[in-house]
């Protein structure tokens, strides 16, 4: 089992419909349980509409728990889910955006940034369920990396996914100074390519070691600015979910000023993001 | 002040030779495998008045000194050969990894700073004389001088030093580049403040002024500034031709730093630096357009500055051993001390530390940069500037052997080829799996005080995980402990032993790896290696005839 409690944050948003979807067919996919967090009062024609709307969706009433609270939203999730002991927050965002609200910070970022559980963020949630096919797993050497890719592996088994592409970034600053030095831009282009081989058989290595042995497995290394080279390549390669290990520390305004790798991926998503935390976190 | 057709002349054929001669010595000291820039400056320290000056002064006069005009005209050059040798320094300084730099990085980045800054501070303020102090009423700007002059690190000596020892991508490559760059950083700024003390500030403004216009001018740069740059870059990229459009972007907003700097009272060349810090930062400059422009200052604009700081200076005359052994002193115990004992406290062994420390302690192009201008502000004598000129020389030709030296000891950054030794190679005729485990598990705690069983409780949980038996009669056991360097033990088997490998072959190689339990990057990148180097069938059965330990690491020497 990959996720043992969901929870959802319910709005009366356009997407909402969608996000319940998804959060159902992943409640039945990992036989999980459900928990909904409804920012704001109960009142009888607010628990009217979102009974119809989980009726419409087709969410049995035994099969979830419903959790009313007033407060700051971002705040009242984050605490709804660690209280509920929930262990993957579902969530809807905006794939970008304005620079003021990155800044600021929205509720979807603030719960990328600062839950305690693992965060599953759709940018373009649909109502039509289908499963996500092309997984991407950003690799770490460290604890929380191995967790996030035996995460990724056994969810990509879930849902019986087409490849699970192992992307590893790796960046050695101040190469180009030794140009400075007279090392031609042929000498550093060869090193670059050495680098990147002995970074490829790593991660096979890795791989191995983890015995991911069930899907069709693809290894990348990318040269470049981390977080940032990682995002674009999902991007560009059409990914469906991209599973990222989580930072070891809450990313706070400092993080957006000066980057932090995370943040790359944060500013704008490059499709359903899973950012998964060690338990300790 | 206009050119003469006869000064125009005179000014293109001084720069030919500037040029030339700096490339050509240059070009000697990389073929001795030193810092070109070493051969540049000793390029104009031979065409100066130390040498050449001195055999010919009738043709160095021509050549160097002929007018005013063509004399403003070189300076001219000269300057803008430092703002664009500042310029491509900035654009490298990598913002994020300074800040983002982990507990050794930082401890090396502070103590390599505070101890030779302070070391150097005490010394020139307390002992002025001593290190000749050109007017004793300066004596706290002198002190700040001399201190700064000793905390900078040159960069590029770095850079080149850690590829030549191929430790470029590695933790020790990592740490000593990061705290390369806050070095800079920090002695950019520290030297602006002197330059303001000593008065060079041209608009008059009051030092506090100068002080609060200046770090506006950086917070701006860094928390705004940056960002904007990092906005337009990908229009510049999009509509502009390449890569002479990026190329000039990022001149004319260095340019423009550096005119700014200079109106606010601070040298220009601190614009430039910070100004390409900003423009370095962005993700969207990309690596090739860094290279190029890398290649466009070091090829053209950073020689003409090099080769010019030997050219109006006698380094013979102004050669005071008192004074250089002094720098020297300073300059070594400051830096070695310093940035070893932030590695140690980091956590680093006491090898790592002495190449860390050894690794930092290559001077260069700033001191020198920071010298000319104290020299033309009046702040020191030019055989202080000869001093700091031949410190920069010896610890950036130092670097190297001494660092190299540290890192050997230091067993943490050898290949796998040169962790065997011959003690734990041998020939096994074991009949299972196990037995031969369990041997080169024998051997390694025998030799290496580790937990025998331990350590092959370890192997085995690995082992029955998923069989390390791989292809080609290759087989790698392996196990990560509480040990603080890699060890590996060799079973050569004859006849090759059952190993449930991937392709059935029987394994007549058996590599046991250990690794420290706190690096799980270096278990792969040593398993990336061992199964790199074993590829081939031919290669493994030419191994499994070694006759003895020593015959095999011959062998494995000359097949890779």
């Amino acid at each position: 089992m990959v996720f043992k409690k969901l929870g959802l944050a319910v709005t009366f948003s356009p997407n909402a419909r969608a996000l319940l979807k998804t959060a159902k067919r992943l409640q039945e996919l990992s036989s999980a349980q459900l928990c909904l967090i409804h920012v704001g009062d109960k009142s009888k024609s607010s628990e009217t509409q979102l009974l119809t709307l989980l009726n419409d969706v087709g969410i049995d009433e035994n099969k979830y728990e419903m959790i009313w609270q007033n407060g700051e939203p971002s705040k009242v999730i984050i605490d709804t889910c660690s209280a509920k002991g929930v262990d993957l927050l579902i969530a809807g965002a905006l794939e970008k955006e304005s620079l003021l609200k990155y800044y600021i910070g929205s509720v979807a970022r603030t719960i990328m940034r600062e839950a305690e559980c693992s965060v599953l963020i759709l940018t373009n949630p649909s109502e039509e369920q289908k499963p996500f096919q092309k997984f991407f797993a950003l690799v770490e050497y460290s604890d929380i990396g191995e967790t996030a890719l035996d995460k990724a592996y056994k969810f990509a088994k879930l849902e019986n996914a087409k490849e699970l592409t192992l992307i590893k970034e790796f960046k050695v600053p101040g190469l180009a100074i030794s140009i400075s030095d007279d090392n031609s831009t042929l000498e550093i282009e060869k090193k670059r390519a050495d680098w990147k081989s002995e970074e490829e058989t790593k991660l096979k290595v890795f791989a191995n070691e983890l015995k991911l042995t069930d899907i069709a497995l693809k290894t990348v290394c990318l040269y470049g600015k981390q977080g940032w080279v990682s995002s674009n390549y999902v991007r560009e390669n059409g990914g469906d979910i991209f599973i990222v290990p989580s930072p070891v520390k809450k990313l706070k305004l400092f993080d957006r000023i000066f980057q932090h790798d995370m943040e790359f991926i944060i500013k704008q998503i490059p499709c359903a993001l899973l950012i998964v935390k060690s338990k300790n976190y | 002040m206009n050119l003469s057709p006869y000064d125009i002349t005179i000014f293109f054929l001084s720069l030919a030779v500037l040029l030339f001669f700096a490339r050509a010595v240059g070009e000697v000291s990389r073929y001795l495998k030193q810092p070109l820039v070493i051969g540049e400056i000793i390029a104009g320290i031979i065409l100066g008045p130390t040498i050449f000056g001195s055999l010919f002064p009738d043709q160095f006069n021509s050549l160097f000194n002929s007018s005013q005009a063509v004399l403003v005209a070189l300076q001219g050059m000269i300057v803008l050969g430092v703002v664009m040798l500042l310029l491509v320094s900035g654009i490298e300084i990598d913002l994020l990894l300074i800040i983002r730099q982990g507990k050794t990085a930082s401890l090396v980045s502070i103590m390599g700073v505070i101890a030779p800054f302070s070391i150097g501070f005490a010394i020139a303020y307390f002992f002025p004389e001593r290190l000749g102090i050109s007017d004793i009423n300066m004596r706290l700007v002198f002190a700040l001088f001399v201190g700064t002059a000793l905390s900078i690190t040159a960069l590029p000596v770095v850079a080149r030093t850690l590829m030549d020892l191929n430790i470029f991508k590695t933790e020790i490559g990592l740490v000593i580049i990061a705290s390369a760059m806050f070095n800079d950083l920090f002695g950019w700024i520290i030297f602006s403040i002197i330059l303001g003390m000593i008065g060079q500030n041209t608009h008059g403004q009051e030092f506090g002024t100068l002080v609060i216009l200046l770090f506006s001018f950086v917070l701006f740069m860094f928390l705004v500034g940056r960002k904007i740059i990092n906005f337009i870059l990908p229009y510049i990229d999009k509509f502009t031709t390449k890569p002479g459009g990026i190329l000039n972007f990022v001149i004319v907003l260095g340019f423009i730093g550096a005119a700014f700097t200079e109106y606010i009272g601070v040298h220009a060349i601190f614009g430039a630096f910070i100004l390409g810090i900003a423009i370095g930062d962005s993700e969207h400059l990309k690596e090739e357009t860094r290279e190029v422009i890398q290649q466009f200052a070091t090829n053209i604009f950073a020689p003409i500055f090099f080769v010019s700081i030997g050219l109006h200076i006698n380094f013979i005359q102004n050669f005071d051993i008192g004074i250089v052994l002094l720098f020297l002193i300073l300059a070594f115990a400051g830096k070695v001390i310093g940035c070893g004992l932030g590695a140690y406290w980091g956590g680093m062994t006491k090898e790592e530390s002495f190449a860390v420390g050894f690794g930092m302690n290559s001077r260069g192009a700033m001191e020198i940069v920071l010298g000319t201008l104290a020299l033309q502000a009046g702040l020191i004598q030019e055989k202080v500037f000869v001093a700091l000129v031949i410190m920069a020389l010896v610890t950036s030709i130092s670097s190297a052997p001494l660092m190299n030296y540290f890192v050997i000891k230091s067993r943490r950054y050898l290949t796998f080829i040169d962790l065997i030794k011959p003690e734990n190679v041998f020939i096994t005729s074991a009949a299972t799996k196990s037995e031969v485990i369990k041997e080169l598990c024998n051997r390694i705690s025998a030799y290496h005080k580790l937990s025998n069983e331990k350590l092959l409780s370890e192997v085995m949980a690995r082992e029955e995980l998923i069989s390390t038996g791989l292809e080609k009669h290759l087989a790698i056991p392996h196990a990560k402990v509480n040990i603080p360097n890699p060890l590996i033990a060799v079973a050569i088997h004859k006849d090759g032993i059952e190993f449930d490998s991937l392709d059935g072959l029987p394994a007549k190689l058996i590599v046991l790896l250990v690794t420290p339990k706190n690096n799980p990057e270096l278990q792969l990148k040593l398993l990336a290696e061992i199964s790199k180097a074993f590829n081939n069938v031919d290669k493994i059965n030419k191994l499994a005839e070694s006759s003895h330990a020593t015959d095999f690491i011959l062998n494995l020497k000359q097949l890779s």
